[in-house]
């Protein structure tokens, strides 16, 4: 075991940012290998750990949110997990080991897992314009979008990361139009050759998709209320040719949310810097999921791994290694992008075990 | 009810709880001139500005903010930074047009000096020592004065007609400016041993403007990679030959190196003259990088990424020479430097390509001293050792700003000037002037406790669409109500709340109201050997206690106490320095 936390006097109080995937995954494992210690998750949703894969069916048979949790509340009573909602963390303290709420609490922890996964990434040159965007990272920011959304309406969806083309599978399915404005993060997070890429354009066509290419039209230049009478947005290009849509929806991909941990001394470049073991650079703080760049020895990089199983397994292996282990986080699967039988474009992203 | 006190608990105070004025380092009085703002008085802030630093509209443009970053709203758990600079341009831009400028004039001492450099360190120096009734004239090598302010910050950032006015305000008190001079060693140069014959004194403000050289693999040591391929561009020595009126060029793919203010002016240049895919690589990550969240965030929004743990290290070109890319290694981050930055440690076998058309290297400038025709006594990073007074080893012959401290700020090198400039005048006619605290009396807590739920103020900029043309000033400034808003939101650390232990009553009234930990129940106070009031020393037991005690490192000014207080045993008092002379 790790001397800094071997030092700990049990029952050691395990604390988790984040309660998504690797939140909840570490928490499992922390309580079955440490069963005398306090496990605490803290997240900022009002919900409990949902499921963001099902997401897209509120746009179908989903009407409310006990539908999607992943677990039910008594699970986490059982299993002596404790779970605080509606806690933002603003900063960490790793000299005094500790965790500050917004309201001003102080929690105190032994190992801290840093799981507060990713944000919609919304490039900088659209920040104004945010007000006017559909969003659909959370189960409160769907709905909303749902709402918005009439009966076969049209969804202007700028980027295409493959959170938003997983959703546009199902929007096809209801009868909506999508309109694509491709942007380099199209497809996001897959990074294909430009032939690559041209095919799955293609694919996304022939499924029925219509897609704008986003640098002949020179970018977008503004988004705005339609004019009455119009679809609730126009999106306006630098070398026109407007579109118009019922909503906007960005998919840019994720940004990792660090910025509790700014100023903290932990190595973060654009998320949590971490070894293979998932520790970052302050021994009892870990970091697993969307938030992490993990330093691949292979690559020699830091790099992302996006994905339930991936994801998954670093909520195992943070786990892991929070109780003492010396547990490497490996990629559980390349990440690939193709079609399916039915000539449909098909990604490792969107894998989902239940 | 209105005095000075030299009491070094007085002086304590003030320097340790107006953490915005304690950092500025030109010891601007930030709060006097939020309280005018916020009550609509423009020009009364403009003056409070101007008394400690000549160029309020240019340094609330481009300052680096050091105010901001220590502003008490800024703290744990009490929001967002109040907007310092964004206020002070308010004040320089919305005082009324046919505002006068106060001066207070010393006496003429009939000695000359001459200052070498018209940059921001070199007109603040003139300046003060102007009004000190000294006779001064500055000489300098461009055409026109200004320094780094017009050479190397580009026109987006900080319009040349406000850099104008506020220059000739500054020098108008009878600074002789004579421009296009070179002060140095060759042919037709004003030595500088000349300029001490006939001068009492010689101030070199010179500043720092010699690139920082890139080592580079098969690249000798030294060489200028500008000269070694037409690809590659200095960052400083591009923004200057560009505001010189150069025609410059950039490729499609732009690589900027560097991690400071002129890297990303360097990028938001190149991307106005045409730069498709501009791109910062930093050895670190943002979270090091000295600039502002305001400047970044811009500079994102224009289109430039940033991308963090590289070094480069070597160019990559074709048969032509001309430049096809750039070979970085990965790196670490390693340990702190004193700075408060991190060093960034390569990862062997983890280099990687990006590809480029341009190159433009911006990571630092050094001095120069070969202008200098008398030895001159140097520290070991080559910049001219000073003493106290910021006199060199050369008797009568002083320097100030970044030419002394290495490349830094504006505001550091103007604030680096005005001291050295007094002390100037200290070694010239022996007069002594001292920071002394004025104390008064305030009636009543001039903030409400809605002031604390202000959203911090953004600064209105134009859009993306109009960033085209290279000149068009890229913020916009407040208007009036913005600037009374965000004014409001200033806790004015410079008001002090003490409870009078004689009348107080124990009934904890205070306590109970406090929004925050910052009413004390204190058995003790450390005394410093200064004799600055230091930590105090709690208790919890009420037989220990010796007095109730605001801690006005906690306290937020919102004056709950004061109103609750049975017994009026609270008083506000406003503490500020100010200079007297004798």
């Amino acid at each position: 075991m790790n001397a800094d936390l071997a030092a700990s006097p049990a029952p050691r109080h395990h604390v988790i940012i984040g309660n998504g995937v690797a939140g909840n995954q570490a928490a499992e494992l922390l309580r079955d290998r440490d069963p005398e210690s306090r496990v605490t998750i803290l997240t900022h949703s009002r919900l409990l750990f949902y499921n963001r894969y099902r997401l897209p069916r509120i746009f179908q048979d989903v009407t409310s949110w006990p539908e999607l949790l992943a677990l039910p509340p008594e699970h986490y009573a059982a299993r002596r997990i404790h779970v605080r909602r509606e806690c933002r963390v603003s900063a960490v303290d790793p000299r005094n080991r500790l965790v500050k709420l917004a309201h001003n609490e102080t929690i105190p922890y032994d190992t801290l897992l840093v799981a507060t996964g990713g944000r919609g990434h919304l490039p900088e040159e659209l920040a104004e314009y945010r007000p006017l965007f559909h969003h659909f990272g959370s189960y409160e920011a769907a709905m909303a979008t749902r709402r918005a959304l009439p009966d076969r309406g049209a969804v202007v969806m700028l980027g295409g990361d493959m959170i938003g083309l997983d959703l546009a599978r199902t929007l096809l399915a209801i009868q909506c139009r999508v309109i694509l404005v491709t942007h380099e993060t199209t497809f996001w997070p897959h990074a294909l050759t430009p032939e690559e890429r041209a095919e799955a354009l293609s694919t996304l066509e022939t499924m029925g998709i219509e897609v704008i290419d986003g640098d002949a039209r020179g970018g977008i230049v503004a988004v705005e209320q339609g004019a009455p009478g119009l679809p609730a947005r126009r999106v306006r290009f630098h070398n026109g040719g407007d579109l118009y849509g019922d909503v906007v929806m960005p998919c840019f991909g994720l940004t990792p949310m660090v910025e509790f941990m700014v100023g903290t001394g932990i190595d973060i470049e654009r998320g949590v810097l971490v070894n293979p073991q998932l520790r970052t650079s302050d021994p009892c703080i870990f970091a697993a999921g969307d938030v992490c760049q993990i330093w691949s020895e292979e690559e020699r990089a830091y790099r992302f791994y996006y994905g339930y199983r991936n994801v998954r397994a670093m909520g195992a292996v943070a786990a892991v290694n929070m109780t003492g282990g010396q547990e490497a986080f490996a990629t559980t699967r390349a990440e690939s992008i193709g079609r399916d039988a039915q000539g449909r474009i098909d990604s490792s992203f969107w894998v989902y075990e239940a | 009810m209105t005095l000075h006190s030299d009491d070094p608990r007085d002086i304590g105070w003030v320097r340790e709880n107006i953490p915005c004025q304690n950092a500025c380092p030109a010891g601007t009085d930030i709060p006097a001139y939020i309280r005018a703002i916020a009550a609509g008085n423009h020009g009364q802030a403009y003056e409070i500005n101007r008394e400690a630093n000549v160029l309020p509209g240019v340094l609330g443009r481009i300052c680096s903010r050091p105010c901001e970053s220590a502003c008490r709203h800024g703290w744990a758990g009490n929001g967002d930074p109040v907007a310092i600079c964004h206020l002070k341009r308010s004040a320089a831009d919305l005082k009324d047009s046919r505002h006068r400028i106060t001066e207070r004039l010393y006496a003429p001492t009939g000695k000359r000096i001459a200052v070498v450099g018209a940059g921001p360190a070199g007109v603040a120096a003139a300046h003060d020592l102007s009004l000190l009734g000294h006779d001064v004239v500055i000489l300098e090598r461009e055409e026109k004065p200004g320094g780094m302010l017009r050479y190397g910050i580009p026109e987006f950032r900080l319009p040349r007609a406000m850099l104008e006015i506020e220059l000739r305000n500054a020098l108008r008190l009878g600074v002789q400016l004579r421009t296009g001079v070179t002060v140095g060693t060759t042919q037709g140069a004003i030595r500088v041993s000349t300029l001490l014959a006939d001068h009492d004194a010689v101030l070199l403000a010179t500043g720092c403007m010699a690139p920082v050289l890139l080592p580079l693999r098969g690249v000798p040591e030294g060489t200028d990679l500008a000269r070694h391929c037409q690809d590659v561009e200095y960052g400083l020595p591009f923004l200057m030959d560009l505001h010189r009126g150069q025609n410059k060029r950039v490729g499609r793919r732009v690589a900027v190196v560097g991690a400071g203010f002129t890297a990303l002016d360097c990028a938001r240049v190149a991307r106005r003259l045409g730069g498709r895919e501009v791109t910062i690589h930093l050895r670190t990550s943002e979270e090091y990088i000295p600039v502002t969240s305001e400047e970044l965030f811009e500079t994102k929004r224009e289109g430039i990424r940033i991308k963090g743990l590289r070094t480069p290290v070597a160019l990559r070109t074709d048969g032509d020479g001309r430049l096809t890319g750039v070979a970085f290694v990965q790196n670490r981050l390693g340990g702190w430097r004193e700075n408060g930055r991190r060093l960034a440690t390569p990862i062997e076998g983890s280099e990687f390509i990006e590809p480029c058309d341009t190159l433009i290297i911006a990571i630092g400038q050094h001095t120069v001293n070969d202008f200098l025709d008398m030895r001159v006594e140097l520290d070991r990073a080559g910049n001219v050792r000073v003493a106290e007074n910021g006199m060199t080893s050369v008797h009568g012959l002083f320097a100030a700003g970044d030419y002394v401290r290495g490349a830094s700020t504006a505001i550091e090198a103007i604030g680096h000037a005005r001291r050295i400039a007094d002390r100037i005048d200290a070694w010239l006619v022996g007069r002594q002037r001292r920071r002394t605290v004025r104390i008064e009396a305030v009636a009543a807590p001039p903030r409400l406790p809605a002031h604390d739920f202000i959203p911090k103020c953004h600064m209105p900029t134009i859009p993306l669409a109009e960033r085209q043309q290279p000149t068009r000033e890229v913020e916009l400034g407040f208007t009036p109500e913005l600037a009374a808003e965000e004014a409001k939101r200033c806790y004015l650390c410079d008001l002090r709340y003490q409870i009078d232990v004689d009348r107080c009553i124990y009934c904890r009234a205070c306590i109970e109201v406090a929004p925050r930990n910052c009413i004390k129940l204190a058995r003790d106070v450390e005394i410093r050997a200064d004799g600055s009031l230091g930590a105090l020393r709690e208790t919890r037991e009420w037989r220990r206690v010796a007095a109730i005690w605001i801690d006005n490192n906690e306290c937020i000014r919102c004056g709950a106490c004061f109103k609750v207080c049975p017994v009026a045993c609270i008083s506000i008092t406003r503490n500020h320095f100010v200079t007297v002379d004798g």
